[in-house]
């Protein structure tokens, strides 16, 4: 009869059952070979130190939805490592040998073991009887195996989720990188079509100066030039933003300091702080930050930021900057206090051309974002509507930099 | 005497924009449409200005700017381009101005007239 109940758990095993389901299978089958009456498997969260209740069968007298990692009979099987059998007379009692368990009230006897295989210990099953139990050697090494198949079910189950978990994030990583490679490749297409684009258009534009130079004033003709000349000088701009991209512009890496990167790009908007009445928090690391940055192009990068952030608060706010070093990382958080972005819009502001601004051009953010991950950054957005919005840049740290001053 | 300005431009029809509104200006204009060619110019014209563009085929206007600063320290050179951050890369550590190519002329002009305007 152990054997039979060997062969049983091994096809459960071999059942494309949910854990939680597998399990209880389990315990019910243990429950008809030894002589208790009650099953439940604890599984250990190393990350909390927690035993949780996972399955159960057999009656429910006391039954203790989970224990502290080092509480009770699970908590001392787990320093043991080993199974241990208890048995008090009182059955009113919650302690043996000293552990104090509340499962064990009602109960005469407990037996429990561990859950574990050569590296990990998963948890523990735990059998309880309100008589004296008697366990053959035998059923002692039945249970043991049955333990030991029940450890590869939690370890199967933990290794699918992980697995997939893996799998998810890879999947995740990949549809970045693709949407990315795609921005930088349409990013540099922009750029050369807009050189081309670009002589042509300050031909069109400049004959039609002249044109009106010609017509001369009252001409009928004047209104048309005019029109000739605002389309031209709104294709202009579109142009110059284009052309941020720079079809041939390799990174020139170069170690520099973060922290005077930033403070030479605020340096340039200090007028338009004073004019639209905003008001500037900076909050530095004090020690320099070391990156290895095209300055030049980082300061666009920035630019860009925190000239949306002033076209969010025209009429006044608070810009916040920071810099600090995060997990190995060096970060420059951003932060206005110019009510946010609209939560629909949120999925295409990195998009070419997306702007919700009459004259914008929609091409800030996506230049910002080809430039941070031409240097391994990234950029992170915190939206709070009807708040601000905090862009974060992260930039591999430059741990050897030295600063000149 | 007039002052002499030498546009070198690969574009056909920048070239005679240049030259129509810098004549309006008052200036004299000369011509190069190459980088080599406007080397040639220097060589045999008193110039005393040269509005250069960077991206040209062959001689680009950075080498431009390298030679004839090489040879003509004092000549000014005011040079053009479409890509707005290279004035940061190219400043004026060489070249004596510098714009971005834009149908608007008039950033140009006042650029040149300050630059002439001095040396009067
Ligand atoms: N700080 C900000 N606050 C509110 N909205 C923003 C902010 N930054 C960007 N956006 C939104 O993202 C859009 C795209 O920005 P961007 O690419 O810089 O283009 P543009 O500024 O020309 O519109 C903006 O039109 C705006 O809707
Ligand atoms: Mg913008």
């Amino acid at each position: 009869m152990e054997y039979d109940i060997i062969e049983k758990v091994t096809e459960l095993s071999l059942s494309g059952l949910r854990l939680d389901a597998k399990l209880e299978r389990a315990a019910r089958l243990l429950l008809d070979a030894v002589p208790f009456e009650q099953c439940v498997f604890y599984i250990l969260d190393p990350e909390k130190n927690v035993f949780e209740k996972k399955a159960f069968a057999g009656e429910e007298i006391t039954l203790v939805e989970s224990y502290g990692g080092d509480q009770g009979l699970p908590g001392l099987v787990k320093k043991k490592k080993a199974a241990i059998e208890v048995y008090k007379k009182d059955p009113a009692s919650t302690v043996w040998e000293g552990v104090d368990d509340a499962g064990l009230k009602g109960y005469k006897s407990a037996l429990v073991c561990p859950l574990r295989d050569k590296e990990r210990f998963f948890g523990v099953i735990y059998l309880k009887s309100a008589r004296k139990a008697e366990v053959s050697k035998m059923k002692m090494r039945a249970l043991g195996i049955m333990a030991l198949q029940a450890s590869s079910f939690i370890k199967c189950a933990d290794m699918a989720e992980s697995h997939e978990r893996i799998h998810r994030e890879l999947r995740e990583i990949e549809e970045r990188l693709a949407s990315s490679e795609k921005l930088m490749a349409l990013g540099d297409m922009a750029a050369t079509l807009a050189h081309e684009i670009r002589n042509p258009l300050i031909s069109i534009g400049g004959f039609a100066g002249r044109l009106k130079k010609h017509l001369g004033p009252g001409s009928p003709g004047i209104p048309y030039v005019e029109q000739v000349l605002k389309e031209v000088g709104r294709l202009e701009k579109l142009m110059n933003g284009v052309t941020s991209f720079v079809k041939d512009s390799a990174v020139n890496l170069r170690p520099d300091d973060l922290n005077g990167i930033v403070e030479e790009v605020l340096q340039l908007f200090e007028d338009e702080f004073a004019a639209h009445g905003i008001q500037v928090k900076k909050a530095f690391s004090e020690v320099s930050i070391g990156v290895e940055v095209d300055r030049e192009q980082l300061k666009i990068a920035f630019d860009n930021l925190i000239v949306n952030a002033i076209q969010s608060m025209e009429h006044g706010g608070v810009l916040r900057l920071s810099t600090s070093l995060e997990g190995g990382m060096a970060a420059v958080s951003i932060a206005d206090s110019g009510g946010g972005i609209e939560p629909r819009n949120l999925g295409y502001i990195f998009n070419p051309f997306f702007t919700t601004k009459t004259h914008g051009t929609g091409l800030g953010l996506p230049i910002t974002n080809s430039i941070i991950l031409r240097h391994k950054g990234t950029i992170e957005v915190e939206n709070k509507p009807g708040v601000g919005v905090t862009f974060r840049v992260i930039l591999p740290y430059l741990r050897q930099f030295r600063s000149a001053g | 005497m007039k002052k002499r300005i030498l546009v070198v431009d690969d574009e056909e029809g920048l070239r005679l924009l240049y030259k129509e509104e810098l004549e309006d200006e008052g200036w004299d204009v000369e011509l190069a449409a190459s980088g080599e060619e406007s080397l040639e110019k220097l060589e045999g014209d008193a110039i005393d200005l040269v509005l250069l563009d960077i991206k040209m085929p062959g001689m680009d206007g950075v080498e431009v700017l390298r030679r004839v600063k090489e040879r003509w320290k004092d000549l000014p050179v005011i040079l053009c381009t479409a890509y707005p951050h290279y004035k940061h890369e190219f400043g004026t550590w060489a070249s004596d101005a510098y714009v971005i190519k834009s149908s608007d002329l008039t950033e140009l002009k006042q650029t040149i007239k300050d630059i002439l305007g001095k040396r009067q």
